[in-house]
């Protein structure tokens, strides 16, 4: 059976557009007449994405200042260019996927879960290629405390986030939360880079990436949590007007 | 000015038409997208027309899935109060569609959680298989010869040929709709065709041998 011959068959049998009940139509009338005002759209998905990027980017930054720029000057001009154009290339991604969460009907690039595995596996590919010092001095000790820097970091970068796309709708609450969790963490992983001295290959490989699927995991639980659903709809209410 | 006030005028013609021969709106719609842009900027008269347009359409979306009108005028319902709620997420030229399915999309998921919820509590609190069996009125059922040919096909093939195959909508149009890339739309209505091709094969066959013992 040949594809058109199961067209036909589709279109045979599809439901026709049957009329809706019009005391149904008029009860949702009045509901949106009651509470008619004008509304200004959202900006275009290029403004929001820098403004992300900009926030991330402004943590990231901040926090360095903050602790020292110790790990970036000791970097070579390789690994520096390797490690922040893919990390600016993935931040550049995960702004344009929160963004495009954020916005009901929007073009979707790339998924936010692939976006997650592809983000922390280019990093370790990158660490592993960069790195070769495979000693391992306080790798736990030292290891919880990038990872701790990293993920306290990425919260304010989240809070930021959540402040530039706060009028947005996510449709599915989950691929948002990931999606924003996965910016924040490599916001986090950017601060560490620019700070962290400590350049043992497992200690990057698994404390600095690993900041980056904890953090989108974390986005996508507390955007999970059943509060959270019950209160999106108060939310966009409030922005929305 | 004049344009919109044209544009509403047309519209406003065939108002008293919200049933089988209502504009279809599947495609590219200029006026839908500047009726959004009204609607945006307050315009009650914009809002109605939007409503009767699309109403007939996003309702038969819902009755696709939920065997029950009752559900389905309260998910209708539902969806326009959200898509008021958020109508400044829409920016204008967008396509229209899209983003009112997927309002309407994330409403459907939002019922059906609530319904598995409910479900489950009361088959908690009763230890009754009947009564937990009574509750999910809002699974898909095979009501017609559609939901028939289509209930086989896993829910996510079955939405896509919905939007495809009955609202009329295009690969990209449906990639959006349902957060997705055009590229797993288009598999997905690939795996639905051999799962229908199979089956209606099947079925002519087993049809074919009836008449041949007849």
């Amino acid at each position: 059976m040949k594809d058109r011959a199961i067209d036909e068959i589709l279109k045979k049998k599809a439901p026709a557009l049957r009329r809706v009940d019009s005391a149904l139509l008029d009860r949702v009338s009045s509901a949106v007449q009651s509470c008619m005002q004008p509304v200004r759209p959202l900006p275009p998905s290029w403004l929001l994405a820098g403004g992300l990027i900009l926030s991330c980017a402004s943590v990231a930054l901040a926090g360095a200042a903050r602790a020292g720029f110790f790990g970036v000057e000791k970097l070579s001009e390789i690994q520096r260019a390797a490690i922040f154009s893919s990390l600016g290339i993935f931040i550049v991604l995960a702004a344009l996927a929160c963004v495009s969460a954020m916005i009901p009907g929007s073009r979707s690039r790339v998924s936010p879960e692939a976006l997650l595995g592809a983000g922390s596996v280019a990093l370790l590919a990158v660490f592993a290629i960069l790195f070769h010092d495979y000693h391992t001095n306080h790798f736990v000790h030292a290891g919880v405390v990038c990872l701790v820097t990293g993920l306290v970091h990425a919260v304010p970068a989240a809070a930021l986030c959540w402040a530039v796309l706060r009028r947005g709708f996510a449709v599915d609450s989950i691929a948002a939360g990931l999606a924003g969790g996965t910016l924040a963490g490599l916001a986090g992983v950017t601060l560490l880079e620019l700070h962290c001295i400590n350049f043992q290959a497992l200690h990057i490989l698994v404390w600095h990436t690993a900041v980056v699927p904890v953090a989108g995991i974390a986005g996508a639980l507390l955007a999970r949590s059943p509060r959270n659903r019950a209160d999106s709809g108060s939310r966009t209410r409030a922005a929305g007007q | 000015m004049g344009d919109d006030m044209g544009l509403l005028a047309g519209a406003r013609a065939g108002d008293g038409e919200v049933c089988a021969n209502a504009p279809s709106p599947a495609g590219p719609d200029p006026n839908l997208d500047a009726l959004m842009s009204l609607y945006q900027k307050g315009d009650f008269t914009a809002a109605t027309v939007l409503i009767a347009r699309l109403s007939p359409q996003l309702h038969r979306f819902f009755m696709m899935q939920f065997a029950s009108r009752a559900d389905a005028d309260d998910l209708l319902q539902e969806t326009w109060l959200r898509i008021h709620r958020v109508r400044h997420t829409y920016r204008a030229g967008e396509p229209v569609l899209p983003w009112f399915y997927a309002i309407a999309r994330h409403v459907r998921v939002d019922h059906f959680r609530k319904a598995s919820r409910a479900a489950a509590r009361e088959q908690r609190l009763d230890e009754t298989p009947e009564v937990a069996a009574a509750i999910p009125s809002v699974i898909p059922g095979a009501a017609d010869d559609f939901e028939a040919l289509l209930a086989p096909l896993p829910a996510s093939q079955r939405e896509v040929i919905e939007m495809l195959k009955v609202a009329g909508m295009s690969l990209e149009e449906v990639a959006r709709a349902t957060s997705s890339s055009v590229g797993s739309v288009k598999q997905k209505a690939h795996r639905a065709y051999e799962n229908l091709r199979e089956r209606l094969g099947g079925a002519r066959l087993k049809k074919g041998r009836m008449g041949g013992l007849s």
